[in-house]
This record gives C-alpha cells, sequence and structure tokens, in this order.
C-alpha cells in the first residue's frame, strides 16, 4: 500500500515536470492573446470590442482573458498565452509597474507584446505601446472650461475628481488639469481634490463631502467618465445639478468620451469631454503588433492625440466620438 | 449508511485526490491545447509554490480546529515592507545583499507578528477565529493601502526580482524554497511533539489540555507558522511581479482554503497532512490552469472553482459521516 502511495506520487509529480513538446498546438494563421486587467467600464468594454473587431477585420485568431484587477493572475495568463504558442500579445496592465515582468515574458518568449492605454515604466523591455496624450487632452478640455467660467463673468469654486495614481494615465489628467487651471487662477479657485481611485463609491462620497464643505463649488472637472453617475447623484442631493443656461448650472467636463458622456452632452449637463479615440487606439496597436510579427519594425510608443467635443462642435465631431456611435439599449 | 455509501464511492484512503489529480492531468494534457508543454509544465510549478506555501500554513491552522483568513492581507502587509526596505527610491541599507537580507528578515518578522495577533486573540482571549481573522484581514488590508496610499513600491534590486529565474545547485530558487518549506512544515507535523499537538488539540482541546498539550501556545503556533508561510509566499509574489503591492495576495484566499479542502484537511480540526495539502494545491492550480487554456473566463472559472471546493468540503463532511 506504501509503495502504491509513493508510486502515485512519483507519477504525479513526474507528469507535472517531463512534459515533453509533443503536444504544442496547431495553429491556423495568425493567433493572439488579449489580456485585460479589467471590463469593469464601458471604455475597457468598447477597447476590447474594437481590438477584436479588428482581428476579425485581419483574419486574425485571439484568445481573451481578463484578471479583475489582479497583476499576478494577469502574469499567469499571459504565460498560458505564451504555453499556447500565441504569435502576438496585447495588454492593457493593471498599472506600470506590474507590467515589467511580464514584458520581460514575452521578450524572452520572442513573443511581440503591445501596451494598450497605460504606458510601462520606462525600464520595461521590448514593446510597443499606445496611448491617448491624456495630458494635452485634458489640459484643452479644461481650457475650454476656464474660458466658460471667466465667460460667465463671476468667480468659481472647483473640484476635480483624480484618479488612481498608480495608473500613469491618472497622474498625466492631473497634471493636465492643473497645468490647465493655472491660465485661470483669476476666475477659477480649486477647492477640492477628490482621490478616487478609480471606485465610484470612494467618488460619491468624495463628492458629497466637498459638496458639504464648500456648497458654492461651480466648476468640475473629473478624470474619467465613469465616474458620472456618482457625481450626478451627488450633485442632485445637493439641488446643483441643473442644464446649461440654468443660473446654477455647475461648469461640468470629463475625460473619455463614452456613452453617458454623448448623452450628457445631447441633453445639455456637460460641457465638453475630452475624448480618446478607442478605434484609433485599437486598430494602431494591433496593426503594430501584426507588422512586429512578420518581422516589421515600428517604434516604441503610438500616441492618439484625441480630442475635446463639447457643446459648440458637438454636431461635427459625434461621428468621431466612440461613445456617440456605441449602440445603447 | 451514507457515510458507508460515500466511503465506498470516494473510498476511506487517502489517495482519491490523487487518483482525481492524476486522472484530471491526463484528461487535461489530452484535450486542452498548450496543457501538455515543458512551458505550461513550468508555469503550473511556480504558479502552485507561493499559493502552496499559503496552503501549508493554512494546514497548520486548520489542524487545531481554526481558520486563518488574514493571509492575503499578511502578504499585502509584507510585500509593502518588503517592497519599502528593498526599492532603490526609499532603501535605507547599503550594501545590496544586507538590504535584500534585511528585507526578507522584515517580511517574515512582519507575518510572525501578524500571525501572533490571530494566535493570541483565538487562544488566550477565546475569541473566534474566524471573526479574529476576518477583523485582522480588513485592518492589515487597510492599513497596506493607508501606509502607501494604494502606490506600489518598485525599482527592486536586479539580485532580487531575478530570484524566480536564478538556480542554485540547477534547481530554480523558488522551487527550492517551496522545497524547504513542505520539508520543514512535514518535519516538524510528522517527527516532533508539536505535530502530536496540534491534530489533538484540534480534534479535542479539552481532553488535550486533559492530557498534558499546552493547548494555548500550541495554537498560537499555529498561527505565527501561517503567518510566516504566507510572508515567504509574498516573497516569490513581490519578486515574480518586481512590486511591493498593498493588493498583493488580494485575491488568493479561495484557492488558499480550497487546496486545502480539496487535499482533505478537516474542516473541523484534527485531521491533515502535509502531503495532502500539495495534492489539493496542485489540483487547484492545474484546474485554475486548465480552465484558463480552454479560454473559459474569469468569472467562469470562479465559479467551477467554488463548486468543486463545495463538493470537496461536502466529500469530507461526509467520509467523516456529519451527515
Amino acid at each position: 500500500m506504501k509503495m502504491k502511495k509513493i508510486f502515485l506520487m512519483v507519477l504525479s509529480f513526474i507528469c507535472l515536470l517531463s512534459a515533453n513538446t509533443g503536444c504544442r498546438p496547431k495553429k491556423k494563421g495568425v493567433t493572439i492573446g488579449i489580456s485585460f486587467e479589467t471590463l469593469q467600464t464601458e471604455y475597457w468594454v468598447a477597447s476590447m470590442a474594437a481590438i477584436k473587431s479588428e482581428c476579425e477585420r485581419n483574419g486574425i485568431n485571439y484568445i481573451v482573458a481578463v484578471s479583475n484587477g489582479d497583476a499576478n493572475r494577469q502574469f499567469e495568463q499571459v504565460n498560458n498565452f505564451i504555453s499556447q504558442g500565441v504569435d502576438g500579445i496585447v495588454i492593457t496592465p493593471k498599472d506600470a509597474h506590474t507590467i515589467v515582468p511580464i514584458i520581460k515574458a514575452a521578450n524572452r518568449a520572442s513573443i511581440p507584446i503591445g501596451i494598450y492605454n497605460r504606458l510601462p515604466a520606462d525600464h520595461a523591455g521590448e514593446h510597443v505601446a499606445v496611448v491617448a496624450d491624456n495630458y494635452e487632452i485634458t489640459k484643452s478640455t479644461v481650457r475650454y472650461m476656464g474660458e466658460l467660467a471667466r465667460a460667465s463673468g463671476r468667480k468659481h469654486k472647483a473640484m476635480i475628481l483624480i484618479g488612481d495614481l498608480g495608473d500613469i494615465n491618472a497622474i498625466y489628467r492631473r497634471d493636465g488639469f492643473n497645468d490647465g487651471i493655472k491660465e485661470f487662477e483669476d476666475v477659477v479657485e480649486v477647492v477640492s481634490r477628490i482621490p478616487t481611485e478609480w471606485n465610484q463609491e470612494k467618488a460619491l462620497a468624495g463628492v458629497t463631502n466637498a459638496l458639504q464643505a464648500n456648497p458654492d463649488i461651480s466648476f468640475i472637472f473629473t478624470s474619467s467618465d465613469f465616474l458620472f453617475p456618482s457625481i450626478i447623484s451627488a450633485l442632485k442631493n445637493a439641488d446643483k445639478y441643473h442644464p446649461i443656461g440654468h443660473e446654477n448650472h455647475v461648469i461640468f467636463g470629463g475625460f473619455d468620451g463614452d456613452p453617458m458622456a454623448y448623452s450628457l452632452l445631447k441633453e445639455q449637463y456637460l460641457d465638453a469631454d475630452g475624448v480618446q479615440d478607442v478605434f484609433y487606439e485599437c486598430n494602431s496597436l494591433v496593426q503594430a503588433i501584426l507588422s512586429l510579427i512578420e518581422g516589421g519594425k515600428v517604434g516604441r510608443k503610438i500616441v492618439d492625440p484625441g480630442f475635446v467635443i463639447h457643446q459648440k462642435n458637438l454636431n461635427e465631431k459625434a461621428t468621431d466620438m466612440w461613445g456617440a456611435n456605441l449602440q445603447t439599449p | 449508511m451514507i457515510e458507508s455509501t460515500a466511503n465506498k464511492l470516494l473510498g476511506k484512503s487517502e489517495n482519491t485526490t490523487v487518483y482525481v489529480c492524476v486522472l484530471y492531468y491526463f484528461i487535461m494534457a489530452i484535450f486542452v491545447p498548450g496543457f501538455f508543454t515543458i512551458h505550461n509544465s513550468w508555469n503550473l510549478l511556480f504558479n502552485l509554490l507561493p499559493l502552496l506555501i499559503v496552503a501549508i500554513g493554512q494546514t497548520y491552522v486548520m489542524l487545531g480546529a481554526g481558520i486563518d483568513l488574514s493571509v492575503t492581507s499578511i502578504v499585502a502587509m509584507t510585500s509593502i515592507i518588503g517592497g519599502y526596505c528593498l526599492s532603490d527610491i526609499t532603501a535605507f541599507i547599503e550594501p545590496v545583499w544586507l538590504r535584500i537580507v534585511f528585507s526578507l528578515g522584515a517580511m517574515l518578522l512582519t507575518g510572525a507578528l501578524i500571525g501572533l495577533i490571530n494566535g493570541v486573540s483565538v487562544a488566550k482571549l477565546g475569541m473566534p477565529a474566524f471573526m479574529v481573522t476576518l477583523t485582522t484581514m480588513m485592518l492589515f488590508s487597510g492599513t497596506a493601502i493607508w501606509l502607501t496610499r494604494s502606490q506600489n513600491s518598485y525599482m527592486l534590486p536586479e539580485s532580487f526580482v531575478n530570484m524566480p529565474y536564478t538556480s542554485l545547485w540547477f534547481i530554480p530558487l523558488p522551487l527550492l524554497i517551496g522545497l524547504v518549506v513542505v520539508g520543514i512544515a512535514y518535519f516538524l507535523l510528522n517527527n516532533t511533539l508539536y505535530g502530536e499537538w496540534l491534530p489533538s488539540v484540534g480534534m479535542n482541546s479539552k481532553t488535550a489540555a486533559i492530557s498534558g498539550v499546552k493547548v494555548q501556545s500550541t495554537t498560537i503556533w499555529s498561527y505565527i507558522i501561517c503567518g510566516c508561510c504566507a510572508a515567504v509566499a509574498s516573497i516569490l509574489y513581490t519578486a515574480r511581479l518586481e512590486t511591493g503591492s498593498p493588493v498583493m495576495g488580494q485575491h488568493i484566499l479561495l484557492d488558499v482554503i480550497g487546496s486545502v479542502v480539496i487535499g482533505g484537511t478537516s474542516l473541523f480540526g484534527g485531521v491533515g497532512k502535509i502531503q495532502w495539502t500539495v495534492i489539493g494545491a496542485v489540483f487547484i492550480i492545474m484546474l485554475d490552469n486548465s480552465l484558463n487554456l480552454m479560454g473559459m473566463s474569469y468569472f467562469l472559472i470562479m465559479i467551477i472553482k467554488g463548486l468543486v471546493i463545495l463538493l470537496a468540503a461536502m466529500m469530507n463532511l461526509l467520509k467523516e459521516g456529519k451527515y
């Protein structure tokens, strides 16, 4: 009996370690592994759909994995992609640093890796990254909002909702806001900076507290459109949610260009929104990976210049806004 | 009647999980592309090691009829402390080798201290293990996030982050660490007086006390061992991700408990072996890996793993005649 036990233990161990290479998967055409850190917001869902669509358009097979905010799981998922013999990897990392060992793993396996929407740390290995110009888009959006504040002929108190500062995009958006608002110091005073860590509950609590401490806040910028529901809820509770033209309208701006932003723009509650061009970013990244797989060379960074959409250019720019192009139920 | 049928079906033997494990491995090797490859075998092994080490600590606690839900927060706390001490940006010790030794020591000490708090609360103050460790989980997870303001520590020394890819006597260092932990845990449980006391405390603490077993210190040490194991796992996770993170290990609790339960350690204490937990952890990792390779979504994988663990817990109860 004891021998049987030992035999079984040894057998399972040998099976685990001595696996040979005979069963490598047979592939037809190019296969890409797509790993997303989250599908929590419409932006990520739209991005995933756009990447899949671009793959299908180019006849590329794809395997999808979502790590639900777990960097270790994402590392394991990418290793699984490598085991499956993918030709390329597209990944949205959790942050700029936990992606570093993932890029190294892809480099060791000589598999091209494309980073979507979040720049890795400087010392990361070989990769191509596509990212929106978060700083400039935010700065332009805030400038537009600042002009509205100045045109109103009165002074405003402002609030910014900051994202997770472990996310480089959140830092660039915060910096873009700070530099954009500096030009309007004569009419806008920033009285509240709310760290949301990309969390709706924290955003709601933060905005509610800020509106209690400063009931005369009349200028709000959020670093991501997905926080709109929290802001609107807090504004309604404080009786400050009014459309453009109303005497108590709060100058309101955001970043992303999601479907809710488009609706709010149409309904005239939102003044301006910085838009990331999801289709441009996804298509560029898939094309870059394809080019690398075929032995071509691409730059390390692809920048999406984005644009600002506001009440004056809404009709003209809506067709380029990904949120306006998504079908809403 | 039900118990005897269950025993006939499942076997009273300890090998049931081994049979299932080996069978599952062969089925996956045949049907899942990419599973039976050298690269994936190394994946399985390296994914297994940190989980196994945490699960071994959990086995000690469960053998003593306790449970430690705070292992995830111990991983997080030790990761940020290690990250802070190791990072080129915040480090205060030179040379690098001394910095690494100090940091690893600090991580182990932190794990042991949290284990001590859990152990004293359960054994000395008589608080329920579930309540104590749930609270310390929240306390130390929150502390880790508060101390770091959700920021990761990075720029860790090359010699530390290269550890997962470094070999000693042709054995990869993580594997060596795993073998040492398993060896010590096995020895302690099978060749020492403590190894006899712990299951007796888990079986019936009053009887154990009458028999001269130091119930309180035995229980406290089980939590300290669990804390140290979580700290060792944290070293592996931190090196692997090259980052000290306040959310490190946040999602592993189900896998840890699952490994111990699937291995067959009793949910009521007193019965369990290190080798059972090894098999349980291997099964959990194989399940996770194969489902991932099949392209299943994260949520579907969680559902399947949850069902498997529930089934394993029911099997254990059947075998113990609890129904």
